[in-house]
């Protein structure tokens, strides 16, 4: 067996660090690739909105589904976006993006919009929905929790419907889903965006590192 | 006496039939669909209209084009058509005719008071509400509190104010009560509008029976499917459904209870006309269930045309301009977003 001395070893520190820096690489290019899938998912999800919008209009007719029924009196939001810095890391002052979604109704809501919007960054196909859906991605504890808070977040989604009238077609219902998803993929993207943007400051650093070497 | 119409009908209403027989002649036909199917801006719609009887009514607008744009012109044209017919016509025909127009009214003034309630601009409503309903006192709407005052400052010198007694209260207007009013004014209108018509007699009461038996049954189904998951209780739901047509008053107990779109299969599907409707769609799918309906609808709508010396021709020429108009904002919006591979979706063709 011939042993190749000059092909540096894995305990080698010099090869450590180019493993760190191939890392870094992978991880840039991995969050390029999740950001750009979420992208085309957030464009395929704002199209089938528009859509349903536009089928909710037909249905429904023009007078009913109209700009001018949109509600102008000052009312709170009905969902809001918490910007923190994770603290505590290597990349600290990396912003992290929070949907808080029918804040209005319990806290118990607003926390599991967050911990599903920071869930499946890689996998938007198979984006869970936060407490606003009953498939079978969710865990049974999930399950019963989410069974417990839906009741309020349909009330509050009815009521954010409530401008176009009580009786609105599915349709109508269909299209606010919809937004209601494009707007945690909107969530999802700024957070990968900002993982992106992370690891290519790593990526640099040590490009830049490198170069000073030479 | 029911048959012989023809001998006095023309004296009063032949030139007017004529005249809508005409109009009918203007409709769209399949291959004006297919070409506007194709288009790939609007401006290549505007092309294709300018050809046909709504040329002059987009000739003059500007690009780039907006889909309201289109809808609203298209509207104007059949706007005028009404007027120079009711301004033809004599009694009864010029009752009937307003008849035909009571709905949009209905549906404007439930747009001006929840636009209201909104706190929207009282002008920025009143150039969104549709010509044919229009009425003198309508921006009075805005300043209405609850039922009781909309009737008494506005509606009780409009043609709505019989419809008004089920519903007046001093609740102050929220955006249940509105939807109540606005469901429980219809019914009434259509209840009218059948006994009016029975009044008629002859072709007219015929025919007409048939076309509102199943705007009633229709609006059934739709009240039902859009209340399901909502607070509307059960009684609530049923006051709301016509006093006539064929779901009357069987189906209607049956509907009353439904809560998904199963079971309204389930109570339709033991009425004839209706399995046919149902037939074509998929367990717990509702999504096309509106084509079926406008389908069913405009085939009724066009045998109202195989007789004569009738005053439904009227009704289903105005109903088919609105089908006809619905088929254009479908069609420009799925050319507007790109998405014309859906674009048969909704599209009911008339000829």
């Amino acid at each position: 067996m011939v042993v190749d001395h000059e092909t540096p070893s894995l305990e080698n520190g010099q090869t450590d660090k180019e493993v760190e820096e191939n890392a870094n690489v992978l991880q840039f290019m991995d969050s390029m690739d999740a950001y750009l899938t979420l992208i085309h998912s957030l464009s395929s999800t704002l199209r089938r909105g528009w859509l349903e919008l536009a089928s909710a209009r037909h249905s429904m007719g023009a007078s009913r589904v109209n700009t001018v029924l949109l509600d102008h009196t000052s009312h709170p939001a009905a969902t809001s976006l918490l910007v923190t810095q994770d603290e505590g890391k290597v990349d600290s002052g990396k912003p992290h993006f929070t949907l808080c979604k029918w804040a209005s109704s319990s806290n118990e809501n607003s926390l599991l919009g967050e911990k599903h919007s920071s869930q499946d960054k890689l996998h938007p196909q198979l984006r869970h929905r936060g407490s606003t859906e009953l498939y079978e991605e969710k865990t049974s504890s999930e399950n019963k929790a989410s069974r417990e808070v839906d009741d309020p977040v349909q009330k509050e989604r009815s009521k954010s419907l409530s401008m176009f009238g009580t009786l609105v077609s599915p349709k109508l219902r269909a299209a606010q889903l919809s937004f209601e998803a494009a707007l945690e993929t909107l969530v999802e993207i700024a957070n990968m965006r900002s993982e992106m943007l992370c690891a290519f400051d790593q990526v640099n650093m040590k490009l830049e590192g490198r170069k000073d070497e030479k | 006496m029911y048959g012989f119409e023809a001998m006095t009908f023309n004296i009063h209403g032949g030139y007017l039939e004529a005249i809508v027989r005409g109009h009918r002649a203007g409709l769209l036909t399949a291959a004006d669909y297919n070409n506007l199917c194709q288009c790939e801006t609007l401006d290549d719609m505007k092309m294709h209209l300018s050809a046909t009887e709504y040329g002059p009514y987009l000739q003059n607008e500007p690009s780039p084009l907006h889909t309201t744009t289109i809808v609203e012109k298209c509207t104007l044209k059949l706007v005028d058509e009404y007027k120079h017919m009711l301004c033809q016509a004599t009694e009864p025909l010029s009752t009937f005719l307003e008849y035909i127009t009571y709905g949009h009214m209905i549906d404007n003034v439930v747009l001006i008071v929840t636009g209201t309630l909104h706190e929207r601009d009282v002008q920025e409503l009143l150039e969104k509400c549709h010509p044919l309903g229009m009425f003198d006192s309508i921006a009075t709407l805005a300043v209405a509190q609850n039922m009781r005052e909309l009737y008494r400052l506005v509606l009780v010198d409009t043609p709505l104010a019989p419809y008004f007694s089920e519903c007046i209260t001093s609740e102050d207007l929220d955006d249940m009560n509105i939807e109540i009013m606005r469901n429980t004014l219809y019914k009434a209108y259509l209840e009218d509008f059948y006994k009016f018509c029975q009044k008629l007699g002859g072709a007219t009461a015929e025919i007409m029976s048939d076309l509102l038996a199943f705007e009633a049954d229709r609006r059934a189904v739709n009240i039902t499917i859009n209340s399901i998951g909502t607070e509307l209780t059960r009684d609530d739901r049923r006051k709301l459904y016509s006093n006539f047509g064929l779901l009357y008053p069987y189906g209607h107990e049956e509907l009353a209870v439904c809560e998904d779109i199963d079971q309204v299969r389930g109570a339709m599907e033991k009425y004839p006309p209706y399995q046919s409707i149902f037939s074509k769609l998929s367990y717990g799918e509702s999504q096309m269930l509106d084509k079926a309906f406008y389908e069913e609808e405009v085939k009724r709508l066009c045998l109202a045309f195989e007789q004569q010396f009738h005053y439904g021709v009227f009704f289903a020429y105005m109903r088919l301009r609105e089908q006809e108009i619905r088929n254009l904002m479908w069609i420009s919006e799925c050319v507007a977003q790109n998405q014309k591979s859906r674009v048969h979706d909704s599209v009911v063709f008339i000829f």
